[in-house]
């Protein structure tokens, strides 16, 4: 057998099992279904969410094109009828926020909506406008979930968001961090902030979050998005030119998308994962990853291998 | 290599599309200045300089408040810098050329007058071209005068075609430009924009030539 390394070995992934097991007092089990589709629990207060949501970076920043907005709209339209839960924005991604909104309106289905975006700027005043304006942008009445994005300037706009939460106006706090070199920085705020999620990327290549970020999430009872499900699209587009392994039937795998997913969401540490996605095909293959089994830790390790030899 | 921008090259060009509807007609207005600003090289009229400066000035400005800042903004966070970078620019052109006069622009049958047209001639009638054959044409396509990578190589071009020495202070941000616009061509799949790049090198250099000569001329 290959060995895959201290990424991901069976202290780790075991680690992490009995951790979230532990703390969020539930079975040791990687299926935790919901009905029909995989939800799981944000640990500060038992809500269950789909585990798989939708990201908006590059997808959904179309400005005002219409045709392409109204093609976003069957994006989102179909997100919902098969389940999804939880949208991520930023005011980072251009008209991302807008675009989003505009689609919520024309939709009516969205009940199961969770909200997610992030603050992006320096200055908590500026912070405090940003929200405010992402507020109307969404067309929502508040956040589910507010990330400080990249965490810039943190420390003055995680006060905000404490006082937010105390008032309502958010009911989650997360932060996130797309780069590699912040995780550092990342696990010292979860460890010494009052959070109750926090991003970062994790998929079947970039493992580094396996080795601290993941088990501290489950040991300090954090919901864990989980960006660049794909490498954007980079990932998927190289696993693409080979046939999808037979096996990957094993767990319910039609395709590519799931199979990737899959293995995020089967870390037990792993609350929801985002891909994003322009097509209305791409995000049935994604939300098909809610349905069927999940792989256990053997079967984790030999998709591992498999997609390391492609 | 896409993937760095947080917007794909179809919606970048549906951009130009709506940006070139909005402001229709004014592209002819545009190509007009800039055949004016051409003209005034090569025959005498009364404060041609400072004509040519405000047409520079226009430009620049247009560009930095309506393209950057109305438009690009929708699609890149990055734009307001953008915009402002492009309103300096229109500020000094006014300032340093149509207020003070601290240029004049002639055309010299040498090696800095031929670079400068042909630099003028291309932004304003290659540049569209190649992107035409590139599979961008009208309207989702950068037009001189009103998009930053023409007018820019434009630019490069009445630089060169000022006599004697040019401002240097005028160069820098074009100099900035050439190399984030220049980024297009790879990272947004717009080939022409490569000419970009190209024509800073050669301008630089040359400017870099000609402001020497134009000292030892004034010591001689």
């Amino acid at each position: 057998m290959q060995d895959i390394g201290p990424k991901l070995n069976r202290r780790v992934f075991l680690g992490s099992l009995g951790a979230v097991a532990a703390t969020a007092g539930m079975p040791a089990s990687l299926r935790a279904q919901s009905g029909s589709i995989l939800t799981r629990a944000i640990p500060a207060t038992g809500e269950r969410i789909p585990a798989i949501g939708m990201g908006t970076w590059i997808t959904f920043n179309v400005g005002r094109d219409q045709k392409r907005r109204a093609q976003r709209v069957k994006v989102l339209q179909t997100f919902f009828d098969l389940g999804g839960g939880m949208i991520d924005s930023s005011p980072m991604y251009g008209s991302s926020e807008e675009v989003v909104g505009h689609c919520l309106e024309r939709i009516s289905n969205k009940g199961s909506l969770f909200s997610a975006t992030k603050v992006w700027t320096l200055l908590r005043a500026l912070g405090v406008r940003q929200m405010n304006a992402s507020r109307e942008l969404w067309g929502v009445e508040r956040f589910d979930l507010m990330q400080i994005h990249n965490m810039l300037d943190w420390s003055a706009h995680i006060e905000t968001l404490k006082e937010w939460k105390a008032q309502g106006r958010i009911r989650y706090i997360g932060m996130t961090t797309s780069h590699g070199g912040r995780h550092d920085a990342l696990a010292k705020a979860m460890a010494e902030q009052p959070l109750d999620a926090v991003q970062f990327t994790y998929n079947i290549l970039d493992r580094e979050a396996e080795r601290r970020l993941l088990p501290l999430a489950a040991e300090r009872k954090l919901a864990v998005v989980i960006n660049r499900p794909f490498r954007q699209g980079a990932l998927i587009d190289s696993v693409k030119r080979h046939k999808l392994p037979e096996w990957a039937g094993e767990i319910d795998c039609a395709n590519w998308a799931q199979f990737l997913l899959k293995f995020i969401v089967s870390h037990p540490a792993v609350t929801c994962a985002i891909p994003a996605t322009s097509r209305v095909d791409h995000m049935r293959e994604n939300m098909g990853a809610l349905h069927g089994r999940l792989p256990d830790e053997a079967m984790r390790r030999r998709m591992i291998r498999h997609v390391e030899a492609l | 290599m896409t993937r760095m921008l947080s917007f794909t090259p179809e919606v970048f060009f549906s951009l130009f599309e709506q940006y070139n509807r909005a402001i229709w007609p004014g592209q002819f207005l545009a190509y007009a200045l800039g055949f004016i600003a051409l003209l005034l090289v090569f025959r005498p009229f009364p404060q041609r300089d400072r004509i040519i400066g405000a047409v520079l000035a226009a430009g620049w400005l247009w560009i930095g408040i309506v393209y950057h800042y109305l438009y690009f903004t929708q699609i890149n966070f990055v734009a307001p810098v953008f915009a402002v970078l492009f309103v300096l620019q229109g500020l000094l052109f006014a300032w340093t050329l149509a207020l003070r006069g601290q240029a004049a622009f002639r055309f010299q049958p040498d090696v800095f007058g031929w670079t400068g047209v042909a630099f003028a001639v291309f932004a304003m009638v290659v540049y569209p071209l190649h992107g035409w054959v590139a599979g961008h044409a009208w309207p989702r396509s950068p037009v001189f005068g009103l998009t930053p990578c023409p007018t820019t190589i434009f630019t490069w071009g009445m630089l060169l075609l000022t006599q004697g020495r040019t401002p240097i202070h005028l160069t820098v941000i074009p100099l900035v430009w050439s190399v984030i616009g220049g980024s297009a061509a790879w990272l947004l799949a717009v080939p022409e924009d490569a000419s970009l790049p190209v024509a800073a090198v050669i301008a630089c250099v040359l400017i870099v030539w000609k402001n020497r000569l134009a000292r030892r001329e004034a010591l001689a």
